[in-house]
């Protein structure tokens, strides 16, 4: 379908001013710097209430029934929600056009996601997780398999085939991110598949500890289960330490594993489309070049930050943790500012143009993964000892 | 990279194109989304290079 009619635009046209009788389109007229650090303004102090909700709910609900689920919920909850909240505010005062600009949710998850790179040693993989590397990469390819051919039984776009297959196989909103860079999906499709992912991971977040212990599975299994489970790495965390200390450090493992396989997923979704999907019949190959062009660049920051944070905690040893500590602080505002983007463009109108199909994929995907992930965590984590 | 801009042929009766959201991005978008991803991944290992070497201290980021 690639309408490509128009040469690229991006020559610095200085005789351009011969005047050129057809009119340009530009892709959004320039909004004022104003509005841009007004909208800015916006979703910093959004994010800035989501972190100190984050950090202060469980202390007021302390001694409370509700202290559980209070400690449970985590920023992408609170971001989401005041994101929603903060939309209906700004569409009311009818400015949320005018500062739509500063809602940057692809670069501030891709930054994040950069960072997140500093917290996958390479070396604690490399030495612990043998059972974790052999499940990940049989988890992920198994449910992206399944997922891809359901979305293609229902006749989902592929586009957005590849934002559900990648997020519920691999991690979530981070995995779609990814995925939506490599196959050029539109903003509308990865709001929704990061709705879709937030509002399963919740109920996870209980519910796999609980029936962790309803199976009677081993702290080890536990950990393998929902590491390979939960979709976003905070809500993993969280279901973890519901689970108790060693279902969590496996948990970790596994769900860091299954990050770090996201560059290679990336990879291979870039090269499908370039080659398969969007192929016009009869065109030349695509060469590398196009690849290139089309491979989202941070998951190269990514690695290099992965590939840093290895060396440096080698040479800083026990100090270097905490060190490695602030790089997450980072990432977690980074995903917050994500987050509070998603909720600020989220419109109702993409969720009902998108009908059930979509939740359908990913509801069976979901239980799809529960059943794989507990028959492989149950096969290669049996005899773990940490 | 050819310089010479031969006279544009005008296309044959263009639709008004007022694209609604729902079309795939267009190259100035594909454009904008690779700047975006390499100025995250500048700005991501900035930040890590910076914390690394003590210039973003511990305590600093709330």
């Amino acid at each position: 379908m690639t309408t490509d009619a128009t040469p690229k635009e991006t020559r610095t046209e200085a005789s351009a001013v011969t005047a050129d009788p057809t009119p340009s389109t530009p892709v959004r007229p320039g909004p004022a710097w104003g509005w841009i650090v007004l909208g800015l303004l916006v979703v910093l102090v959004l994010a800035g209430s989501t972190r100190y909700l984050e950090q202060n709910v469980p202390a007021f609900f302390a001694d409370t029934d509700l202290a559980e689920i209070a400690d449970a919920i985590e920023y992408p909850v609170y971001a989401i929600l005041l994101g929603l909240l903060g939309n209906v505010l700004v569409t009311l005062l009818g400015v949320r056009e005018r500062i739509a600009a500063a809602f940057r949710t692809e670069f501030f998850i891709k930054t994040g996601l950069v960072l997140l790179g500093a917290s996958i040693n390479l070396s604690v993989i490399a030495s612990a997780a043998g059972p974790a590397i052999a499940q990940a990469i049989l988890l992920i390819s198994g449910v992206f398999l399944f997922t891809w051919w359901l979305a293609g039984r229902l006749g989902l776009d592929e586009k957005l085939r590849a934002l559900l297959a990648a997020a519920v196989s691999i991690c979530g909103v981070s995995a779609a991110i990814a995925a939506a860079g490599a196959v050029r999906a539109r903003r509308e499709q990865l709001a929704y598949t990061a709705s879709l992912v937030i509002l399963f991971a919740l109920p996870s977040i209980f519910v796999l500890p609980w029936l962790a212990d309803v199976f009677g599975l081993s702290d080890a299994v536990a950990g393998a289960w929902i590491g390979g489970n939960i979709d976003t790495t905070a809500a993993v965390t969280a279901a973890g330490a519901l689970a108790g200390e060693e279902a969590l450090q496996i948990a970790s493992i596994v769900k860091v594993t299954q990050n770090a396989l996201m560059g290679v997923v990336a990879v291979a979704l870039t090269a499908y489309f370039t080659l398969r999907v969007e192929r016009q019949p009869g065109a030349t190959r695509p060469g590398l070049g196009e690849l290139w062009r089309r491979f989202p660049k941070f998951v190269l920051g990514f690695v290099a930050a992965s590939v840093i944070a290895t060396w440096y905690l080698d040479v800083a040893g026990a100090d270097g943790k905490e060190v490695i500590g602030v790089v997450n602080d980072l990432r977690v505002w980074f995903l917050i500012l994500a987050f509070v983007s998603i909720g600020l463009e989220f419109r109702v109108a993409s969720l009902r143009e998108a009908g059930w199909r979509p939740i359908a994929v990913f509801a069976s995907a979901t239980v799809f993964n529960l059943v794989l992930a507990l028959a492989l965590a149950s096969l290669l984590f049996r005899n773990f000892t940490g | 990279m050819s310089e010479e801009t031969p006279p544009r042929p005008v296309p044959p009766t263009t639709p008004t194109t007022t694209a609604p959201t729902t079309t795939a991005p267009t190259a100035a978008e594909s454009t904008l989304a690779i700047n975006e991803d390499w100025a995250a991944t500048i700005l991501g290992l900035v930040l890590l290079v910076l914390v690394l070497v003590g210039l973003i201290p511990t305590g600093l980021v709330p």
